[in-house]
């Protein structure tokens, strides 16, 4: 077409961007460091499914309509990839074509027929994309100008691919190729255009022009394609649509630690992590290049804010705002992070001293000074989390909230000092009694009395270990879970022994809300008693119980294989040492704990047991399984007030109420009374809330 | 302004207590900081943040009380002394006062915060015995403390018709009350930096006495021994119809308690 | 024979029953029985003091000891001591007589004993009994010295019916006020209102009232019963009811003879409160509340039913 402007466009265009993504790729390489090049094949693998398989998109049975509006666009664009390149080609050398893709091979004629029916669909799917913005308004999307601008490139590419092809087939067949442009026209497979219907269709709108002017057409469309290319491009990492360059590194990069980013465990020893108030995230220079990229990449879909409990219940945690926040005060800082980072660069551990130190405080005048909680992030946003993780279970580009927020509970936390106050009690009475409430730890076991129970401390010859929990131990509702699983274990004769009063809380709470102080001393002696018993196998009543004594304590020389009560319960059906009757009266719906299914996976056992026992089949409520609404307790909530907005659990009690039944059953203890206590706010008491051992128990033959 | 606070180990009361011939059963026990010295501690240090006051906290007897002090330390207080001496094994609220009058005569303190009472004797004598003895103003049960100048404090005391406000002339002797603040939770990082701070521990002759100056030798009161409380019982409990239960209930107690 | 000096307990002018029951159990343990009253305008209760079972009255009163002051009243008292050549002093359970008793006890050189529940005399021997470790353990002490200063728990004496003293009023010189620790005022607890420490009856209201509806239903019953009302920390943390109205560990200690707590789950620090009481009657909805462990009669069910119902049936009973 034109070598010479080609040329120039492909020198501005890629050498804006270029520069663009060099600035943007450097700032990353400024913040802290992370470790994610490991286990390439899973990372493959996730990218795959999540980023080119758009599972979380089309594979979501909400919004699936969209979910696959969004996976044509995006399957398009990647075929399409081609054809771009084809077209760059084609403004060096006329008939250009990528090797394999020429008219020679069959490779050639199945992809321009690909081509030509994806850029419809694409075309169709911008058009649905501009009638869900403007006419739906689904309330998750935030309708911004730049939305509508990059759909509109998009459209643009599309219309002008279609109506440059069009002009081609118009040139050629209509006008007898007066300019000889190259064409497919392989005596095996035909010529082009019987396999391109859509072309064929926007030719036949242009076919009213002469020669001439649909040359003109031809030119102006190859053009205007190539340029809306070029900037579109470089549009991109300017603001959401960064997500379409750094999406799939972004999934490459995800976590691999179940369910995600385990926190890190703290050296607390170290003195100079609290001389450098280095410890968690305070400021944004401290977060790592990881955090960064998640920032980058959200593209502003709403999902997050759609299935959190605490934006859906008026609190001022906006996970799309405080992505957007941080990723603000991040550009903001850019400059100076990137000067630091080369500061750092010319540090010399061998050389002299003065120099390092000087250039030491260099680094440190160039730190970013705010403090995010506070200045940029209201606490309110921050101590709202209930670390549900019902965000990370919707976002499409795997973005790691959780781990962030608790990265900055932990700044907070240890290195401020500011923290909600109505934890002291809770922080107090682990401390000193090894439970949330203080209750003397001579009582942990008190609730066993008369039920025939071993202590460790008598017989530890056991196979598992029944690691009830500061609920079922203290809690005067969640003793009788734990009665009625001692109930259902001595019925299949297992061999079991609760550790007493020798039980502490293993401290999940603490780490939610920060206090890795707290947490790693409860982490420590709970590990201590456990090894010396030479305990294997553990059955935890409780999710939280479950999750910090699996997957965070072997971080601390903890390793055990640990089992719900539900999953367990399962295993006794199956293997047939406990029979269940199909005797439970009346409608029954499941409430999935968040870290039961999200941070377990551990979806189908209880409901494999609850229908065994209901007679009626299970109603499940809308929001289930792995989008299961959490009932507000979690991520430290439990041992706080909570004064702003709608009350988390009356939610919840209310869509259980909506289902009409008269059951609902629990895996956890924390669930068991926020959802009992939702149901007396709601005067609704007559609908039972019970834990699936209770119901077991009942049940059992 | 120097403020001394007193720092008392007790013996954690969430726990169950148990009695064997007369004398109570240490296994299992385990000690922690008095409640209302506690509330002691953190008036000491709120009076550092907002007057400027310089804090000292004394603990005596014990054991090692390292733990308990360092968790003082990273609440705020400045210095720290331990006054362990076994002629002190059996001290009593007189022998205390004492012990923590040669305190406060080694250091000339403006004002002395003590907890209202000990969680394991329950007495309440000691802050207002040391008042007496060193002839200083005291009020006990105090829930509020304002610096006036560097003379005179103001307090609010619940007493017995109603709160009392008392102007002090310092120095002076407060006893505090638990509804006069939230003791804070110790900083994390107080209590990494508590970690280097030093104790000041001594026995009776490093402070300069002798146990006989004190008293110890002829303790104006001993326990003789322990007894386990007798519980209550439950009595009688009714479910069914209000009406009906309730109306058993009041019979019951006009004719079965008598108190109709 | 053991000579008893009793501090009168006096409120804005009223003599309350607890000095009544220290006299009792002086007369019981075969003493000589004195009372000092200090305050204002209080002469006129010798009378009342001596039918309380006093065989002597040392009155120290003075419009300067209107209102508690620590040192002038433990002034009194050891002039009182001295006087009558007490061997044994006792306080009533008040704040007064817990802020003043240990500065007797040090003036005198004696040894101080608080929340006693009873006194042992045994010749020369005395001996007190008393709770520790919050109310979970009971200590029997020695006293060595000659005179022994007590502070007596609520509610821990009798009184006995058939009391009768003498009267024998002596009159006490005024000590100096204390310069150094001046009342500038009292913010009253609301006066008129039944003081908790004394009533035969207490009433306390807890969580399950849930709010102001029902705090004043259950008030409604005090009020009805010329009891004193009384609450749980919950309500009053919840702002519902003042500070001075928490019966429990950290509030006030009463002793009752009937104690009614409604709505109140029994958490030990309020068990700690009350569980002194004569007869104890719980009302909670839930059949598994702590408090059916302490409670004589304990009626489960709605409070918002029952109060009503407990209302009607005790009108009923009383007239």
């Amino acid at each position: 077409m034109s070598p010479l402007f080609m040329s120039f466009l492909l020198i501005v265009g890629l050498g804006i961007f270029g520069r663009t993504m060099y600035y943007k790729l450097l700032l990353l390489t400024a913040l802290e460091p992370a470790d994610r090049l490991n286990h390439i094949t899973d990372r493959i693998k996730n990218m795959v499914v999540i980023a080119l398989g758009q599972k979380r998109l089309v594979g979501r049975k909400k919004e699936w309509a969209a979910g696959l509006m969004h996976s044509l666009i995006f399957w398009g664009f990647c075929i399409l990839l081609i054809r771009s390149l084809n077209l760059y080609g084609e403004g060096f050398v006329k008939g250009f074509q990528l090797p394999l893709f020429g008219q020679e091979y069959i490779l050639g004629y199945l992809y321009i027929a690909l081509k030509d029916i994806m850029e419809a669909i694409v075309l169709l799917m911008v058009i649905y994309a501009f009638y869900r913005r403007l006419i739906l308004k689904p309330a998750r999307l935030h309708n911004t100008w730049e939305a509508y601008f990059v759909l509109g490139m998009i459209g643009v590419l599309m219309i002008s691919d279609l109506l440059y092809d069009g002009a081609r087939f118009n040139l050629i067949t209509l006008h007898n190729n007066p300019t000889d442009l190259h064409f497919f026209n392989n005596p095996q497979f035909g010529p082009e255009f019987i396999w391109t219907p859509a072309t064929v269709k926007a030719a036949a709108l242009i076919s009213f022009l002469g020669p001439d002017a649909t040359g003109y057409v031809m030119g102006a469309m190859f053009w205007l394609h190539i340029i809306t290319q070029l900037t579109f491009l470089n549009f991109l990492p300017l603001g959401k649509h960064f997500h379409v360059i750094t999406s799939l590194p972004n999934v490459f990069l995800k976590s691999l630690g179940y369910p995600h980013e385990k926190t890190k465990l703290l050296d607390l020893e170290d003195e100079s992590v609290w001389e450098d108030e280095s410890l968690g995230i305070n400021h944004i220079h401290q977060l790592n290049w990881k955090q960064g990229l998640d920032l980058y990449t959200c593209t502003e879909c709403g999902r997050c804010k759609e299935v959190c409990p605490t934006y859906t219940t008026d609190k001022p945690l906006n996970l799309h705002d405080f992505n957007d926040t941080l990723k603000a005060e991040l550009f903001e800082n850019s400059a100076n992070l990137i000067q630091r980072s080369k500061l750092a660069a010319t540090l010399n551990p061998d050389g002299d001293e003065e120099k390092n130190q000087a250039i030491k405080a260099q680094m440190a005048e160039l730190n970013s000074k705010k403090a995010l909680i506070g200045e940029v992030i209201s606490e309110d946003t921050l101590w709202a989390c209930t670390t549900c993780r019902a965000c990370e279970e919707v976002c499409p580009v795997t973005i790691e909230h959780v781990p962030r927020i608790m990265a900055m509970r932990q700044g907070q936390t240890l290195m401020a000092g500011v923290y909600p106050q109505e934890l002291n009690t809770a922080l107090k009475g682990l401390e000193r009694n090894g439970n949330p409430w203080g209750i003397g730890y001579d009582k942990r076991a008190d609730w066993a009395d008369g039920l025939n129970v071993k202590l460790m401390a008598d017989d530890s010859n056991v196979e598992y270990l029944l690691w009830v929990g500061c609920a079922g131990s203290f809690d005067d509702r969640t003793k009788k879970v734990s009665a009625a699983l001692v109930k259902i274990l001595q019925k299949a004769d297992i061999s079991f022994a609760i550790l007493g009063t020798q039980e502490k809380c293993t401290g999940d709470f603490a780490r939610r809300v920060g206090n890795e102080m707290m947490y790693q001393m409860m982490a420590q002696e709970n590990i201590e008693t456990l090894n010396n018993y030479k305990v294997k196998k553990i059955i935890a009543a409780c999710p939280h119980c479950l999750n910090t004594l699996k997957h965070e304590y072997p971080q601390m020389g903890g390793n055990y294989e640990v089992i719900h009560h539900t999953d367990f319960i399962n295993q006794l059906v199956t293997s047939g040492k406990i029979t269940l009757n199909k005797s439970l009266e009346g409608s029954l719906t499941y409430h999935d704990p968040c870290y039961l299914g999200r941070y377990n996976s551990i979806y189908d056992q209880p409901r494999t047991l609850l229908q065994s026992i209901s007679r009626d089949d299970l109603t499940e409520l809308d929001r289930h399984g792995n989008e299961s609404f959490c009932c507000g307790a979690g991520g430290g909530r439990m041992w706080m007030e909570e004064t702003i907005g709608k009350r988390i659990n009356v939610e919840r009690s209310e869509e259980i109420v909506g289902k009409n039944v008269n059951t609902v059953a629990v895996g956890c203890p924390f669930c068991l009374t926020m959802i009992e206590d939702g149901m007396k706010e709601l005067g609704k008491e007559d609908i039972k809330t019970q834990d699936i051992a209770e119901l077991v128990a009942k049940n059992m033959a | 302004m120097k403020i001394l606070t007193t720092v008392k180990k007790v013996v954690d009361v969430e726990l169950n207590i148990h009695v064997t011939n007369g004398a109570i059963v240490e296994d299992g026990l385990q000690y922690v900081i008095n409640a209302w010295d506690e509330n002691a501690v953190e008036a000491a240090v709120q009076l550092k943040e907002n007057s400027g006051a310089q804090t000292t906290l004394v603990s005596i007897g014990g054991g090692d009380n390292t733990d308990m002090i360092r968790k003082c330390y990273a609440m705020g207080i400045e210095n720290g002394i331990h006054i362990e001496d076994p002629a002190l094994a059996k001290a009593d609220a007189s022998i205390y006062a004492n012990v923590l009058k040669k305190v406060y005569e080694k250091g000339g303190y403006d004002l002395v915060i003590t907890g209202k009472q000990a969680q394991d004797t329950d007495s309440g004598q000691t802050g207002i015995m040391l008042a007496e003895a060193l002839n200083l103003p005291c009020v006990s049960n105090v829930i509020s403390i304002e610096v006036m100048d560097d003379q005179h404090i103001k307090v609010s005391r619940l007493g017995d018709t109603g709160t009392e406000v008392v102007e002090m002339a310092l120095p002076a002797v407060v006893t505090v009350s638990d509804s006069i603040n939230e003791p804070r939770l110790p900083a994390m990082r107080g209590i990494m930096m508590a970690k280097k701070k030093k104790i000041d521990v001594m026995d009776l002759a490093g402070l300069g006495t002798s146990a006989d100056e004190i008293g110890c030798s002829s303790p104006k009161s001993e326990i003789a021994e322990f007894m386990e409380s007798k519980t209550r019982k439950a009595g009688q409990k009714f479910e069914g119809d209000a009406a009906q239960i309730t109306a058993q209930v009041v019979n019951l107690l006009a004719t079965e308690a008598k108190v109709f | 024979m053991a000579k008893v000096l009793v501090i009168a307990d006096i409120k804005q002018g009223v003599l309350k029953g607890s000095t009544a029951e220290l006299l009792s159990k002086a007369r019981a343990i075969g003493a000589q029985t004195a009372v000092v009253a200090i305050g204002s305008n209080i002469e006129s209760l010798v009378p009342e003091l001596a039918a309380a079972g006093s065989d002597t009255q040392y009155i120290a009163d003075d419009a300067s000891l209107d209102l508690f002051s620590a040192g002038p009243y433990a002034a009194c008292v050891v002039d009182a001591a001295g006087q009558f050549g007490a061997s044994q002093i006792w306080f009533g359970f008040s704040e007064s007589g817990k802020a003043a008793a240990p500065r007797v006890a040090a003036q005198l050189n004696a040894a101080c004993a608080t929340e006693i529940t009873d006194v042992i005399v045994d010749g020369d021997k005395v001996e007190i009994v008393r709770p520790a470790i919050a109310n979970k353990v009971v200590q029997r002490v020695k006293v060595n010295t000659e005179q022994l200063v007590a502070v007596v728990r609520a509610g821990a004496f009798e009184a006995a019916a058939d009391i009768t003293g003498t009267e024998n009023p002596v009159k006490l010189s005024i000590p100096a006020a204390d310069l150094k620790a001046v009342i500038k005022e009292i913010l009253s607890d609301a006066s008129g209102e039944i003081d908790l420490a004394d009533a035969d009856i207490v009433i306390s209201v807890g969580r399950g009232a849930k709010d102001q509806a029902g705090v004043d239903l259950v008030k409604d019953l005090a009020n009805d019963l010329a009891a004193g009302f009384g609450s749980s920390r919950a309500m009053v943390d919840g702002g519902f009811m003042a500070h001075n109205k928490q019966v429990g560990q950290t509030g006030k200690i009463v002793a009752p003879t009937l104690y009614m707590a409604i709505g109140i789950s029994g958490a030990i620090q309020h068990l700690a409160g009350m569980n002194g009481s004569k007869t104890i009657l719980a009302v909670n909805k839930d059949p598994e509340a702590p408090i059916f462990n302490v409670a004589d009669y304990g009626i489960v069910g709605d409070l918002f039913e029952v109060v009503p119902i407990l209302k009607q049936e005790i009108k009923k009973i009383r007239g």
